[in-house]
């Protein structure tokens, strides 16, 4: 961030005239003036990275060494202290762990189920624009009503999941999904696989369509077919598409706030507490920065770890 | 492709369905249902409730979809203006090279509330704070970086003869932007504008933290406010919801053309 920015701004007073590159006079002073054009053309959208990636995050490094309050940023430098009392305290560690895991079984739920649907819509004779639209709804559902949503499903009196339970013969107590310590989660993660995965069958199905019709022709004339059509041609023509896709889901999952936020604030306990969650505790409720400051950058890293083998998995696939 | 497999497909595009609908169809029940049949368990009311429909047209709703509305669409046109120049200069000169294209999309990773408390201190400094205004520009800002990756997509389609052709016929790099790059890109324009306002519309960290009062609350903050109050009334936060998705899935339904595309040209380009 901060290397692209300063090249971006610093140098666009200085003309770039490059030796050795001749012509006519008239055409290489419009080149210069093009490419300061070109300069001016990126710089509101370099500004907006300092405001809204630069800033922050020079913010956020700077209260992480701090003793900051919401109140008092930046009191006085306590240097690791704060990571040392993040990496000490049990809350901080579990809900990294818990992220992690509910990411990546939340992401490959969401994968497998988009990928399913988006190779059943791609054979399938009913896949009508109604059809794809209907699909496409939870994912421009706003997230505040998608946890509502399941929070009513979820509800002990009376919701839907209790009432299809008691359909299929189940006659104990209701079942309260969202307050048992150990299913909340799941609870979220549910709304939050139904909420994005058709994304990824959106992304999925039209790699599909954009597959070069000739070679699937070709294998089917060789006898592919069936099943073996489907895992030696499709799929590893779509491979990278779904790698991007579980990238972008992962990323997703990471940021879960407005689901915890609305269906579980956290709770019960702390089993549904996720880093966002407790970033906002700490900044916005304990009006301790310095905490959440740390915890971001510790966030950072863990997302950072997690998708770096993905991000270099996806671009050994699409340069295959 | 066999007959079996085709009907493997047709059973798990009517499964997809179901697991799609089913819950917004019992949000639509439950808008319906007076309190005592909420907890009852039932699947559809005996009769329907309108009232709670009428409540929730009554609360702070309407004036909550205008609110979002205004910073939907107000920042989606702002993220094209600022975003549109980027990528073409990034897509066609490699203007700031390689740096800023791996990095545009960082601040993209972690969760925007990392950046309310930054956010809100700039928006106090600039006395933007609680107002319509600094959330649309806040809005306008947080997109840019998405949008400018979705249209490198549209640009790189675009052949380049076209504005070779421009400039060669003395049009500046400004002129060439204006009157060839933007009406040829009208489509990844719309595309990429409608799936923003879509993001815009239903954002909610940053709206419920650098907005309070109903002249600057958006809907998914009149929701949350709802689910708050000391009695919960269902009924009229499930209406409050579908009203609140109308226009998001109008959007969808008038615009799913655009929308698709643009979700696509990110992914495939």
């Amino acid at each position: 961030m901060a290397l692209s920015t300063s090249e971006g701004t610093s140098t666009r007073g200085r003309l770039p005239t490059p030796p050795g590159t001749g012509g006519p006079a008239p055409r290489q002073q419009r080149r210069t003036r093009d490419s300061t054009a070109h300069r001016l053309f990126i710089a509101p959208s370099i500004l907006s990275l300092v405001v809204l990636g630069l800033y922050p995050l020079i913010f956020i490094v700077l209260t992480a060494l701090s003793e900051s309050s919401l109140g008092r940023p930046f009191q006085e430098w306590v240097g690791t202290a704060n990571f040392e009392a993040a990496l000490g305290d049990e809350d901080v560690v579990a809900s990294l762990v818990r992220n992690t895991i509910y990411a990546l079984l939340v992401s490959a739920a969401s994968v497998v189920l988009g990928v399913a649907t988006a190779v059943a819509l791609f054979r399938s004779a009913r896949s009508g624009a109604l059809i794809r639209t209907l699909l496409l709804l939870p994912m421009i559902t706003p997230p505040v009503v998608v946890g509502i949503l399941w929070k009513l499903i979820f509800n002990p009196s009376g919701g839907l999941f209790n009432t299809v339970l008691t359909f299929f013969g189940y006659s104990g107590d209701p079942v309260s999904v969202l307050a048992s310590p150990t299913f909340a989660l799941v609870g979220v993660a549910i709304a939050d696989v139904w909420e994005w995965s058709p994304l990824i069958a959106l992304l999925v199905f039209a790699a599909l369509l954009g597959q070069d019709p000739e070679v699937t022709e070709a294998a089917a004339l060789d006898g592919a077919g069936g099943f073996r059509l489907f895992t030696q041609i499709t799929l590893p023509a779509v491979a990278g598409t779904i790698a991007a896709a579980f990238l972008i889901r992962i990323v997703l999952a990471f940021k879960v706030f407005d689901l915890v936020y609305i269906m579980t604030a956290g709770g019960p306990g702390q089993s549904t507490t996720v880093p966002a969650y407790l970033i906002y505790q700490a900044a916005l409720q304990q009006f301790d920065l310095g905490r959440a400051g740390t915890i971001t950058v510790l966030l950072a890293i863990v997302v950072t770890v997690v998708t770096l083998p993905i991000v270099a998995l996806t671009r050994r696939l699409h340069n295959d | 492709m066999t007959k079996r497999s085709s009907r493997l497909a047709n059973l798990t595009v009517g499964a997809a369905l179901v697991l799609t609908l089913v819950p917004l169809m019992y949000l639509l029940s439950v808008s319906f249902m007076k309190q005592g049949e909420i907890s009852s368990g039932i699947l559809w009311p005996s009769s329907p409730e309108w009232n709670n429909w009428v409540d929730a047209a009554a609360s702070r709703l309407p004036r909550g979809i205008l609110n979002s509305v205004i910073a939907s669409l107000g920042g989606a046109v702002l993220t094209l203006v600022i975003a549109l120049p980027a990528a073409w200069a990034m897509v066609r000169y490699r203007t700031g090279g390689k740096t800023l294209a791996n990095t545009i999309l960082s601040p993209w990773l972690l969760p925007p509330i990392v950046a309310v408390v930054p956010l809100f201190a700039l928006l106090r400094v600039l006395e933007l704070n609680n107002t319509l205004t600094g959330l649309t520009i806040v809005y306008a800002l947080a997109n840019t970086a998405v949008a400018v990756w979705l249209l490198e997509g549209f640009v790189k389609k675009l052949p380049v003869e076209l504005d070779e052709a421009a400039q060669l016929d003395g049009a500046g790099a400004f002129r060439v932007l204006v009157s060839v790059v933007v009406p040829l890109l009208t489509p990844g324009l719309v595309a990429v504008g409608v799936i923003v306002a879509v993001l815009n519309y239903n954002e909610f960290v940053l709206a419920t933290f650098l907005t309070q009062g109903p002249e600057s609350q958006t809907v998914p903050v009149v929701l949350s406010l709802m689910l708050g109050e000391r009695i919960q009334d269902f009924g009229k936060i499930a209406a409050a919801s579908l009203i609140g998705v109308i226009p998001v899935f109008a959007a969808a339904v008038f615009l799913q053309r655009w929308l698709v595309a643009g979700l696509v040209s990110g992914s495939v380009k």
